[in-house]
């Protein structure tokens, strides 16, 4: 067991009749792992097989080397923030991360500073005395967080932790993350808002229907992705002469001339290649180019190519 | 076989505590909580009714010895069959069952404290309720429903059968808790409706005395109903409810029940284990 | 922004009848009910004692089947309103099984779940959303109770004749108003413990309780106060006293039904058990009005 990455080998989980998950190997290293997929993909089946709240039909897990039927150890390493909006009664929000650190283990005065010190860092330090059922949706997410950061653990797992958030408080969280991740700490995240799963990632595992249909940094899982052809986005002084060049080559399927005159959206079958012939355009027709970047080579072009509109995997 | 001196005990007492206190507070210094208190309480009310209403009379309407009878049947029949039954059902098994309906159980699967651990700290602290509550009401509400009698009272307490009474009515009050708590705690555990089982096992007891002897000894209130220092003066089937035939000894009874309480937590204990997270109805 | 094109419009067609809607809750919770098999066996199972009382009504008018079993038909228990206790005895007490295992599901889990502001969101009010679900327990327990109650009676008077009809005629008004009192009583409690408790395992559970512990601590007062006024919390006591009213028998121990029989001595005047149960249903509706409503405030 690989002591640096959480490992599942061979895992199925099924509800009955229902499959959960289906055949999952997976390696996660350390740094901000987005899990993505349409509801039902069994994101959440994943998150709570890998922190031990369900058990896997097949297959072995493990975390950092841990396995998830290994509680007192395991829970030491992972922190899980669930996507249960739900609270033990009574409690005030300072009381609430406070009494679990205590269960941890953490005497009093420990157990105190660490909850001050994770309400902190989800700004929640002046609402923290009042009870948890008077705070809006946003608050008891950012709770929720303090909590399962609170013992510093070096997996965290998050089951849509930017549900409910304004847009400040999720630059916020976004931001903690990043650096969480920078630190070494496995942060797997689920979430539908994936131009923020964009931006953070390093990594993403595409769920859908029970199975992983595709996984590893974004370019690479753009790169396997061989039935739609790589567009590009190409900003230039001359983009007829730059077209009619193109339109040489065997690989290039399409190009579309921007409607400002000064844009071209190439669209090829290899991108390496293009790339080649591009450079010998430019030098021979003598064109000035502003940019040349990738139009989808992001986790929302991914998914509706892997995926698609309804979520069935195409 | 593992080394018991290296594990971790200290950790795990820690945790137990921890645990406990939650528990106490979350689920018995609450507003919802009140309901365990008025059962506790309504027979102590009631005694001190008596007790007031037998002081003010010109000439006593009862004696001791007939209040001690009067005491044993509400003891029998209230407390052990009513009251510490119903007070146990509702605390126990929702001890883990309220955490699933409310959806609450995750946190406590999610912290690094092994699930026998956590079955401890939340039996104890439901036994730390119900044994204390019921205790306290079973032991003042003896001392007060003779209360109107003063020092001759107090003599057949502190000189008289009536201190070993107590003693007695305290001991099996507690045991009570510690057999009924196991039992209901399990059908937490094992059943998404608790009640149904706990209906079954109403029935049971209460036809207990009906079965053969055999089959009697299957039963908490079989064991407590030897303990009871006063038989109830019945006569006709209802004897056979609050009277053992054969009497189980003391000695035996009450390791007996303990013995027995431990196999059943320790079935608890495996089945939380295996639990897992299902949120549904 | 100008709206240049109103395409949208809202229904304008047929609507069912208002006075009719608060049904649709009992048709959904019917539903709902009929997919358990535990229900459907115990529902069954609770038919088995009018078919028995049907039979034995039969054979006591049946000479040759008498003839044929070998018993007199003066040794036969006799078709008398003790006859019509006792069944109604029986048959309520399996109500209150069915209740407290129906009666619990009905009301929580839409407090649970907060589905109670997607109900009273639409034109449906807080009383209708109450009767549609208490309509379920109506139904249900009056399925139980008086409908084979008075199929029963109508045996009876059939083979009986005219005459026997006649003269016992208040036998049919007892069936009827006896389980009338009890299925109103069970529906209420039950709709108003779910509403306040929440979980459908601990409202089937108080429901019991508060039987079980009301009786014994209305005879726990009995006992140490040496009276009888601990009955007036005996549920089981004050049903049976209206009971033995209904059916114009004097209260005295063993007339009483089966379940609800009322101790010797320990009648109390049958005003006062009509003004208790009263008061528990009050509270009940009181318990009603405060828990279903469209929002509520957490503290």
């Amino acid at each position: 067991m690989n002591a640096d990455l959480i490992v599942f080998d061979n895992v199925s989980r099924f509800y009955g009749d229902v499959l959960g998950v289906n055949n999952v190997n997976l390696s996660v290293p350390p740094g901000i792992t987005s899990l993505v997929g349409p509801n039902g993909a069994g994101k959440t089946t994943l998150m709570n097989l890998m922190t031990g709240l369900i058990r896997p039909t097949r297959g072995n897990i493990s975390v950092l080397g841990v396995r998830p039927n290994q509680p007192d150890e395991l829970f030491r390493l992972v922190g899980y923030c669930t996507q249960f909006d739900t609270f033990p009664k009574g409690m005030t929000g300072f009381d609430f991360v406070k009494s679990f650190l205590l269960i941890h283990g953490f005497d009093d005065l420990d157990a105190e500073r660490r909850a001050w010190e994770s309400i902190d860092r989800v700004n929640m330090r002046d609402a923290a005395n009042r009870r948890l059922a008077a705070y809006s949706k946003g608050m008891r997410q950012r709770m929720k967080l303090a909590q399962a950061l609170s013992h510093s653990p070096r997996v965290l797992v998050l089951d849509e932790p930017l549900n409910g958030l304004d847009p400040m408080a999720r630059a916020e969280t976004i931001a903690l993350f990043e650096a969480l991740g920078a630190q070494g700490v496995h942060v797997i995240v689920s979430s539908h808002i994936l131009h923020e799963v964009d931006r953070i990632s390093d990594q993403v595992i595409l769920l859908s229907q029970g199975y992983v249909v595709a996984e590893g940094a974004i370019e690479s899982v753009r790169g396997e992705v061989k039935d739609h052809p790589i567009q590009i986005v190409l900003r230039c002084d001359n983009p007829r002469a730059v077209a009619a060049r193109l339109f040489e080559d065997d690989n290039i399927v399409e190009v579309g001339i921007h409607k400002d005159r000064q844009g071209l959206l190439i669209r090829t079958l290899d991108v390496d290649a293009m790339y080649l012939l591009l450079n010998r355009i430019i030098l021979e027709v003598g064109i000035e180019v502003e940019s040349v970047a990738p139009a989808d080579e992001d986790v929302n072009s991914v998914y509706q190519y892997l995926i698609g509109a309804e979520g069935a995997t195409v | 076989m593992t080394d018991l001196s290296t594990l971790p005990w200290g950790l795990w007492i820690r945790q137990v505590g921890s645990v406990m206190r939650l528990e106490v507070r979350k689920s018995f210094l609450a507003r919802r909580a009140l309901w365990i208190y008025l059962l506790a309480g309504l027979p102590l009310l009631l005694t001190i009714g008596h007790s007031l209403i037998e002081a003010s009379r010109t000439r006593p309407g009862c004696s001791i010895p007939e209040d001690s009878m009067v005491y044993a049947g509400i003891f029998q029949f209230f407390y052990l069959r009513l009251g510490i039954y119903f007070g146990c059902v509702g605390i126990f098994t929702n001890l883990f069952r309220s955490e699933m309906l409310e959806k609450t159980m995750h946190y406590y699967l999610l912290t690094p404290v092994r699930r026998e651990v956590l079955l401890v700290g939340k039996y104890l602290a439901g036994l730390i309720v119900a044994a204390t509550l019921f205790a306290l009401s079973v032991a003042l509400a003896f001392l007060t429903i003779s209360a109107h009698f003063g020092q001759e009272y107090r003599d057949f307490i502190l000189t008289g059968p009536g201190g070993w009474q107590l003693g007695w009515y305290v001991t099996v009050a507690v045991l009570a808790s510690v057999g009924y708590g196991a039992v209901f705690l399990v059908c937490g555990l094992l059943y998404r409706n608790p009640m149904i089982p706990a209906a079954v096992i109403m029935v049971w007891e209460g036809i207990n005395g009906f079965l053969p002897a055999i089959l009697q000894k299957f039963s908490i209130t079989f064991y407590l109903k030897s303990l009871s220092p006063v038989e109830v003066p019945v006569k006709g089937p209802l004897a056979l409810i609050v009277v053992n035939v054969e009497p189980t000894p003391a000695w035996i009874a009450i390791p007996g029940l303990l013995l027995v309480s431990l196999a059943i937590l320790v079935i608890a204990a495996r089945r939380a284990r295996r639990l897992e997270i299902s949120y549904t109805e | 922004m100008a709206v240049y094109k109103k395409t949208y419009r809202s229904y304008e067609g047929r609507m069912t009848p208002e006075w009719s809607r608060f049904f649709v809750l009992t048709r959904y919770a019917w539903e709902d009910l009929r997919r358990r098999r535990f229900f459907t066996i115990f529902f069954l199972g609770t038919m088995t004692w009018p078919i028995i009382c049907a039979l034995g009504i039969y054979i006591r008018h049946n000479l040759s089947a008498l003839e044929l079993m070998g018993i007199r038909a003066a040794s036969m228990v006799k078709i008398d309103s003790s006859f019509f206790l006792a069944f109604l005895g029986v048959q309520c007490m399996f109500a209150f099984f069915l209740n407290s295992f129906v009666g619990p599901g009905l009301v929580s889990p839409d407090l649970a779940n907060n589905a109670l502001p997607l109900y009273l969101s639409r034109p449906f009010s807080r009383t209708e959303y109450v009767l549609g679900r208490m309509s379920m327990l109506l139904i249900l327990l009056s399925l139980m109770t008086w409908i084979p109650g008075e199929f029963l009676f109508g045996l009876q008077s059939y083979l009986e004749g005219w005459d026997w009809f006649k003269a016992n005629v208040g036998l049919a008004w007892g069936l009827f108003a006896g389980s009338g009192v009890w299925i109103v009583f069970l529906a209420l409690l039950s709709l108003s413990v779910s509403a306040w408790v929440k979980w459908k395992p601990v409202a089937g559970g108080l429901l019991f309780g508060l039987f079980f512990v009301a009786a014994g601590f209305g005879q726990a007062i009995n006992a140490v106060l040496r009276t009888k006024w601990g009955n007036l919390i005996n549920i089981s006591n004050l049903v049976g006293s209206i009971w033995v009213s209904l059916f114009n028998k004097p209260l005295e121990s063993g007339s009483g039904a089966v379940f609800f029989r009322i101790a010797r001595g320990e009648e109390i005047p049958v005003w006062m058990c009509w003004v208790s149960l009263g008061l528990i249903c009050l509270f009940c509706l009181w318990l009603l009005g405060r828990k279903i409503r469209g929002v509520e405030v957490s503290r």
